[in-house]
């Protein structure tokens, strides 16, 4: 699968590449919404795996934004925000699944597939 | 119980006006020279309250308060104080009139620090006579906070730093106020309209405990570090004592800011060899001592996933929203790192809440990180003010019921 990973954080970044790219095809990496949504325009890739905590532009409006352009666009959140307000914020800007930090790999691949299946 | 935030302010500065006095007959008695460091108000656990006497020796006096205010005095001298005080007050090798010089000057210094309350609220405050004290943890507790509950506190506390020439290093010493809780109704009755509840305030303080629980849990998943959270407390200071209190001991660490339903910063401060720790276990590769791009990467992330870890909970139980800016790396003092945020938090206020959790190892490790949150405060007693206790157990929230 072509996936597109959104983290302000290279650390973050670099962790989720590495459990993902032995199985999927990393199309591009973000550091905000904006470039997100740059990137997704371009790439279309199958999921987008996007923070929520980011300057410029925050993962809730990048998701937003995705998800208008194209209503079949896969989003998974994952971040550490655990609030139920913001969870709700990400189901009504269209986001499928939601992972929080500090994951697991396992974690990470069960949510990728159950989100693909779908 | 519904406390008057503006009367509570009031208490905190008696408490430093009696804590400077206390300091000034210590000076007249032994030549030692003093300076109240910082006096808050504080709201903790009697477990919390034990564990700042733990470690260390002490030795001071207990005295017992009738009248206006009921309650325990607890002052106390670190080891160098107490040595400094019957050094000077008793050369001769006489361990009895070396611990009845403590008592003296013990029993001097707490009239000094209960008459100002007496003198303002216009009454009779008596003291008994005192009971010398020594040792660690619990030996130095007032009597009334190492009840078996493990139950919240009101307690005034002081730190004064002293110094004497034949002292190579500054002396500590500690006034604890322990009132009982019908003598802080009676002094906290509502007189304005800033009225907080206690029960709300002590909700708070707990979901903060169990924010930080979760934030030292976070630190564990990633670094592999086994680390407890030993100190959560809130207290109410003058906003210009912050940074003192903080100090001058070199930092790394992130500031973030939050918004929403209430809004303020929070301060991660990690000790320069435990945020090299943390690296060290974040990074597998050879790291930039002077602390580069990698490394505060890393340190940024584990600041933004800590402060999720701690406001979440919050915002939960406060059915809102609250948040949190990226977080900014800071190489600092601590008063470095607060005093320009301690700006910007009073161009509104005197005196601030202070929501201070220290984290430490389990294991033999040093590991030492503080999380500071100083939410802006009236935004706070709004909030309070509308805060559910019965939702207090909804602080976490798993994504799989939602989605």
């Amino acid at each position: 699968m072509d996936v597109l990973i959104t983290d302000d954080s290279g650390f973050m970044r670099d962790l989720l590449r590495e459990i993902l790219e032995e199985d999927h095809n990393i199309v591009g990496e973000a550091e905000n919404g904006v470039e997100a949504v740059e990137i997704y325009r371009e790439e279309k890739p199958d999921i987008v795996f996007m923070d929520i905590v980011m300057p410029i532009k925050d993962g809730i409006e990048a998701t937003d934004e995705i998800t208008d352009m194209d209503p079949a666009a896969k989003v998974v959140m994952c971040t550490s925000v655990e609030q139920a307000e913001q969870m709700k914020d990400s189901i009504k800007a269209g986001a499928e699944g939601y992972i929080t930090k500090p994951f697991q790999k396992e974690s990470v691949l069960e949510e990728l597939n159950s989100i693909a299946a779908k | 119980m519904e406390i008057d935030i503006r009367e509570l302010e009031t208490y905190q500065e008696l408490a430093h006006d009696g804590a400077q006095s206390a300091a000034s007959s210590l000076s007249q008695l032994t030549g030692i020279s003093t300076r109240v460091q910082v006096t808050d108000v504080s709201l903790m656990s009697s477990s919390d309250l034990e564990y700042e006497f733990i470690g260390d020796e002490f030795a001071g006096v207990n005295i017992d308060l009738r009248g206006e205010i009921d309650g325990e005095v607890v002052l106390a001298f670190d080891e160098q104080g107490r040595s400094a005080i019957t050094d000077t007050l008793v050369p001769a090798d006489d361990p009895e009139k070396k611990k009845s010089s403590i008592k003296e000057v013990g029993n001097i210094m707490t009239s000094g620090f209960v008459d100002g309350w007496a003198n303002y609220l216009g009454a009779k405050i008596k003291s008994s006579p005192p009971t010398y004290i020594q040792g660690t943890g619990t030996d130095i507790l007032p009597t009334s906070a190492t009840t078996e509950d493990d139950r919240h506190l009101f307690v005034f506390r002081s730190r004064v730093a002293a110094s004497k020439d034949s002292v190579n290093e500054p002396i500590d010493f500690r006034i604890l106020l322990v009132p009982d809780s019908k003598s802080l109704e009676r002094s906290l009755e509502p007189q304005t309209d800033k009225i907080v509840s206690l029960e709300k305030l002590e909700v708070f303080n707990d979901m903060t405990k169990e924010g930080a629980e979760k934030a030292a849990t976070n630190i564990t998943s990633m670094t592999g570090i086994e680390t407890t959270v030993n100190i959560s407390r809130l207290s109410l200071v003058p906003i210009e004592d912050i940074p003192t209190e903080v100090g001058n001991k070199r930092f790394v660490g992130t500031v973030m800011e939050f918004n929403g339903k209430f809004s303020g910063y929070l301060v991660i401060l990690f000790d320069q060899p435990s945020g090299r720790a943390v690296v060290d276990s974040l990074v597998p590769m050879e790291t930039d001592e002077n602390w580069g791009d990698i490394e505060q990467g890393a340190l940024k992330e584990l600041g933004n996933i800590m402060t999720s870890g701690f406001i979440d909970g919050w915002a939960n139980v406060l059915n809102a929203e609250i948040k949190h800016s990226p977080p900014k790396f800071v190489a600092d003092t601590g008063s470095g790192v607060l005093t320009p945020i301690t700006a910007q938090i009073a161009q509104s206020d005197d005196h601030a809440f202070l929501l201070d959790s220290s984290i430490q190892t389990n294991s033999d490790r040093v590991f030492t990180c503080q999380m500071l949150a100083l939410p802006r405060r009236d935004e706070l007693e709004q909030a309070l003010d509308d805060l559910l206790v019965e939702n207090s157990g909804n602080t976490r929230v798993d994504p799989d019921e939602l989605f």
